[in-house]
């Protein structure tokens, strides 16, 4: 027992940290390459994917990534040519994901429902992220981190306008797909700590908080993660100390954070 | 080998039935300083746009440097400097006017190469050119929409292309810049033998630098002046109504 509570605390604050870096970094892809929409239908994809997979007794991690990856390959396209409107991509895909995933909820063998497996991927559970997932988490976070360095001359180009860079020459695909790609992963590792209902905020947060204060996106993709980071670890401590659930917590912390940085914007400020 | 090569050309936006451009034929040599002329809706955007590759062909093909543009388009692109019409950025856009230009040319440098202190010299010294490079650490979007225009222009100088095209560059600049702008491309074009397409709604700038001019109207090219016709100036106010300044 005696060493049990430390171990729990620091290993779901390591989480908290790591998946806030993952989260903050690709919340400036989605916001500038507009991607919002996409990140949206994926976090609930993933959420009815979740609840599948507790319906069917499977691992809803799994079949998370499986429905966040399934919409991204399936709306991709779609939008990709702008036949649809992403707003109303998101209108649509929204409800049907929640029915989707109440439908599969209703799966669960009697017994189970609404017990703590339920409520996890609904509000996520800060005992849910194990050892294991920090360090898929570190090599995720490492691997995307080269990523952004070793191709941000396109990615910039990409976030500027992905139509400029194709008059460019630069192919835009590859790292569309590999964005989305990243979304989906980072999305079912979110799912964990937070819970599907409240993954967008993650995906979202960061960087639109960070973009209040400064014109060089250079910067903005430096301060993302740390801001994701440290949300997701207050939010964290906020939950320990008032025993509310983590999601919950975290969302509160990175919506204060937001409203912060909104007053706070040297943007908006007229004169000195 | 000609620059640019058009043969039976239509391209359809997604959603029409009739194409926006069609049955093109062009031939372009290498070094060629052309007008594109035609008033709104007559296709020069459509026309550029195919050029390039940004907008596939539903029929004919479209060689640029002897390059299938179907097949080789992402390649060729890092030869071609194109300016699109209308481009504006938000005012609260996390990009610097020199970061900007410089993008011109990150197709060019290619995966995987860092951007050299030679690439941010070549971008600065453009944007010297266009007189710019007073705006290089500003916010692209809080400049206005002249200044943008000039931008860019440099982003596809800057990329020292092969290819120009120019979708009416010159829309939002005041009257002297313009002039000085037009004399500008002129001289660099000439000394360095890029073959430009230039989209003017009101060329009058531009006219006494071109070799020849396309008149486009409905999606079909119905005029192609050059050399001494261009002399002919009735003829060539016939076809552009509105010109006001005398050509050569
Ligand atoms: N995105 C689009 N979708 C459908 N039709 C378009 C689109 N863009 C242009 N068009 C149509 O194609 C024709 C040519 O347009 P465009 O090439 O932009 O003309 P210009 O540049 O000469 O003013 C017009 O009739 C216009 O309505
Ligand atoms: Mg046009």
């Amino acid at each position: 027992m005696i060493g049990e509570i430390p171990t729990l605390v620091f290993r779901s604050a390591a989480g908290a940290v790591l998946i806030g870096l993952l989260a903050g970094l690709i919340s400036v892809f989605i916001i500038r390459i507009k991607l919002s929409s996409m990140g949206f239908c994926m976090s609930h994809a993933a959420f009815a994917g979740a609840a599948l997979g507790v319906g069917l007794s499977m691992n809803p991690f799994t079949m998370a990534l499986a429905f966040s990856l399934a919409t991204a390959s399936l709306i991709g396209p779609a939008s990709d040519k702008a036949k649809i409107h992403p707003d109303l991509i998101t209108s649509i895909a929204f409800p049907l994901n929640m029915a989707l995933a109440f439908i599969f909820l209703t799966l669960t063998p009697g017994v189970v429902r609404f017990t703590s497996e339920v409520t996890s991927i609904l509000w996520g559970s800060v005992l849910s992220v194990g050892f294991q997932d920090l360090v898929y988490l570190a090599v995720l976070l490492a691997a995307s981190a080269v990523m952004v360095v070793l191709f941000w001359k396109e990615l910039f180009a990409i976030m500027f306008s992905r139509r400029m860079a194709e008059a460019d020459g630069i192919n835009t695909k590859p790292f569309i797909y590999a964005i989305l790609f990243a979304i989906g992963i980072i999305v079912t590792f979110s799912l964990k700590l937070v819970g599907g209902l409240l993954v967008f905020a993650l995906l979202f947060n960061p960087a639109a908080t960070a973009l209040q204060f400064s014109y060089d996106i250079r910067k903005v993709a430096m301060v993302s993660p740390l801001i994701g980071a440290a949300s997701c670890l207050s939010g964290l401590f906020l939950s320990f100390a008032l025993n509310w659930p983590a999601g919950a917590c975290i969302v509160l912390a990175s919506t204060l954070g937001f409203a912060l940085s909104v007053a706070l914007s040297p943007k908006r400020r007229i004169g000195k | 080998m000609s620059a640019i090569l058009l043969k039976d050309v239509s391209t359809t936006y997604q959603g029409e039935k009739k194409p926006a451009i069609h049955d093109i034929n062009l031939t372009v040599e290498t070094g060629e300083f052309l007008c594109v002329v035609g008033p709104n809706g007559a296709g020069k955007t459509t026309l550029l746009e195919t050029i390039c590759g940004c907008l596939k062909p539903v029929k004919g093909e479209v060689k640029v440097l002897g390059f299938n543009m179907a097949s080789d388009g992402v390649k060729v692109r890092r030869k071609i400097g194109y300016t699109p019409q209308d481009f504006m950025v938000k005012p609260d856009e996390p990009y610097k006017a020199l970061d900007v230009v410089l993008m011109g040319r990150f197709g060019k440098i290619g995966l995987l190469r860092g951007v050299s202190r030679e690439d941010v010299e070549k971008a600065l010294k453009v944007m010297e050119m266009l007189e710019i490079r007073g705006l290089a650490g500003k916010p692209v979007g809080k400049l206005s929409g002249g200044q943008q225009q000039k931008v860019m222009i440099a982003r596809a100088l800057a990329k020292e292309p092969e290819i120009l095209l120019l979708d009416e560059p010159l829309s939002n600049l005041d009257y002297d810049s313009r002039t000085k702008i037009s004399e500008l491309l002129g001289e660099i074009c000439r000394r360095q033998r890029i073959t430009t397409l230039v989209v003017a709604h009101n060329p009058e700038h531009l006219l006494q630098l071109c070799q020849r001019i396309i008149v486009v109207s409905e999606g079909k090219i119905i005029a192609d002046i050059s050399g001494g016709e261009l002399e002919r100036e009735e003829a060539v106010r016939a076809l552009i109504p509105g010109l006001k300044v005398g050509l050569r």
